[in-house]
């Protein structure tokens, strides 16, 4: 199990690696032709020694052994467009992208499983059929298009939320309270979009799980004894149904990095999504490899521990 | 002879019925889905067969509001955008159609590959398929994406090569299921190589299984043109829905003027019908083929 892990490892740092430097496209061309800047050339001379400095001269195996020593080390090199660390743009724009991906994540568990759960109790009437398809068609639409739409609605034509940014550029706070407040006014649209994005999904498992434990002899026994329906429903059935939506939280945390990659960029959001485009735009290998590796860690790291995490809660799993 | 001949033909018009029947097994939103495929397809025809180069050549004064000339408005070069959105259907639809032809074969080789053969071959391929399962599948297309350049036929590939793990693993488990059944050692014993089982035996047997996968498939492959060709690693001489969209995004004022009420929102819910429709689809013919199996 923990070779396994190690091993796609290995194979991601190689795709990282490998990937970059078969791109089309030079960084030299985009660092000397700017768009409506004087166009400076560098000498043949110089790009020699550009690419002596960042090790670029070197045969291919030679540059992999680097690599790998150099990130033990927690190095991720420099930026080539944007000549600074790129474990510190990462670090800056960090936060940014867990807020909004912690908070949908669980906002979207916690209404999905309680919604789930209320429509499995509710089974075949119309109320369950109308959440049903409304949680469907939610689930389905992708995050960005319902971005879009929210961004266009809301803070285009209504006006009631900030179009673009993270925070409200070169504003001064009187206090704690409306520093924050202006986070989460900018944050708002991100978290809702992905949020309905991910709903649809523990609204399923929710449901299904929920379906499945309501039909157990001992929810009978309860509703023998003259329980009250919300006691049942939350007290003994959700209980039992929890361990696969736990797991899910963990293991849907990949598909929501990449629905906010593109949210990200929907609602200019400073976070890691928007500064991979960026990357992507200029041709900056090494930040492009830093943003990946770093992202695909995480995964990794959160699929290793659903597979944990579901072991404990559910001992019956090998 | 003629007996023979009546019996193919009564057989086949049973399968024919047969399959009217599975969509009259699906439920209302599956049959919507269909309904509206098939209109995404005709709105593709007309725009082949009637429309010719509209929806590249300026038609009109630029970002005109709908009217009874331009029914969808023009684009800030003066496109019609309604011939846009019509050839924006064929790419789309083309797209998906042919990424998720590719993952379903390239799926069902491997699938079958590894299912028949087990032992090293097995291992090999279900670790690739556990590797692009935990891969971040949207960053390592847009790097994908922007290493191959941009092109329909790169972005099809791309997909493809991302999106062929599920089918595969479906039908490994299919022809692992398969292996074991009487009439495959028969006809082992009756000295059927490789090749023979495929054909023969293991690729009717998986077809309906992987058709399920496929169509399942169509709708992630339309959706991740899309995401790509948002973010501007579309081929920017397709016109698909996303390179529209991405267009008018970077519009400068979109935001503040009305334009977006046509240009954002036509090829926006075009998109979000089309998804939803195959979706539904999709969940319909799973629901059939579970009860069936």
């Amino acid at each position: 199990m923990k070779k396994h892990y190690f091993l796609i490892l290995f194979i991601i740092i190689a795709i990282n690696f490998f990937l970059p430097r078969a791109m089309p496209g030079d960084p030299f061309l985009y660092i000397s032709v700017e768009e409506g800047g004087v166009a400076t050339t560098f000498s043949q001379n110089q790009i020699e020694q550009y690419k002596a400095y960042y090790g670029l001269d070197k045969p291919l195996y030679i540059q992999f052994f680097n690599y790998i020593r150099k990130l033990l080390r927690g190095d991720l090199g420099y930026s080539i467009y944007y000549d600074t660390s790129v474990s510190k743009m990462i670090l800056i724009r960090m936060p940014w992208t867990i807020f909004i991906v912690v908070c949908s994540l669980f906002l979207s568990s916690i209404f999905g499983t309680i919604i789930g759960a209320i429509s499995a109790y509710v089974r075949e009437k119309c109320a369950d059929k109308l959440m049903y398809i409304f949680m469907i068609v939610f689930s389905e639409i992708p995050s960005f298009l319902l971005g879009l739409l929210l961004l266009f609605v809301f803070a285009a034509k209504l006006k009631c939320f900030p179009l673009s940014g993270g925070i409200t550029a070169f504003a001064s706070y009187d206090t704690v309270w409306s520093y924050w407040y202006d986070i989460l006014h900018h944050a708002a649209l991100p978290i809702i979009t992905l949020t309905l994005a991910g709903l649809g999904n523990y609204y399923l498992l929710s449901r299904n799980s929920m379906l499945s434990v309501l039909s157990k002899d001992y929810i009978n026994t309860a509703r023998a004894k003259g329980l009250k329906k919300g006691r049942i429903l939350f007290k003994h059935a959700l209980r039992n149904s929890l361990p696969p939506i736990i797991a899910r939280m963990f293991m849907s945390l990949g598909n929501l990095f990449g629905g906010a990659v593109l949210v990200e960029n929907v609602f200019a959001y400073p976070g890691v999504g928007k500064l991979m485009s960026e990357a992507v735009r200029t041709r900056d290998y090494v930040l492009i490899q830093g943003i990946f590796l770093v992202v695909a860690l995480m995964m990794l790291l959160m699929n290793c521990l659903a597979d944990i995490v579901y072991k404990k809660l559910d001992p019956r799993i090998i | 002879m003629n007996i023979s001949c009546f019996s193919t033909s009564k057989y086949m018009g049973k399968k024919v019925q047969g399959k009217f029947k599975i969509i009259k097994l699906f439920s209302t939103y599956g049959k919507f889905g269909i309904i509206v495929i098939l209109f995404m397809l005709f709105i593709g025809i007309v725009s082949i067969l009637f429309m010719g180069n509209s929806y590249k050549i300026p038609s009109g004064r630029s970002l005109e509001a709908p009217s009874l000339v331009h029914l969808l408005g023009t684009d800030d070069l003066g496109i019609d955008l309604l011939a846009q959105i019509c050839h924006g259907a064929v790419v789309s639809i083309l797209v998906g159609f042919c990424s998720a032809a590719l993952a379903g074969i390239g799926g069902s080789i491997f699938g079958i590959l590894s299912g028949y053969y087990g032992g090293w071959m097995d291992k090999l391929v279900m670790g690739i398929c556990d590797t692009l399962m935990v891969i971040p599948q949207l960053p390592l297309m847009i790097i994908l994406g922007a290493l191959f350049g941009p092109s329909i036929k790169n972005i099809v590939l791309v997909i493809a090569l991302l999106s062929w793990s599920r089918p595969a693993r479906i039908v490994r488990s299919k022809v692992l299921s398969m292996r074991h059944e009487r009439y495959i050692t028969a006809s082992q014993s009756y000295g059927a190589g490789f090749l023979h089982l495929v054909v023969k035996h293991f690729l009717p047997g998986v077809f309906p299984i992987m058709m399920v996968s496929v169509i399942g498939t169509i709708s992630h492959a339309i959706r991740a043109e899309a995401s790509l060709s948002f973010l501007g690693l579309g081929d920017p001489t397709s016109k698909s829905w996303g390179v529209i969209l991405n267009r008018s995004i970077n519009f400068k004022g979109i935001y503040f003027t009305d334009y977006w009420k046509w240009w954002v929102m036509a090829p926006l819910s075009m998109l979000i019908l089309l998804v939803l429709s195959i979706s539904f689809v999709s969940r319909d013919m799973e629901k059939v083929a579970n009860k069936k199996l």
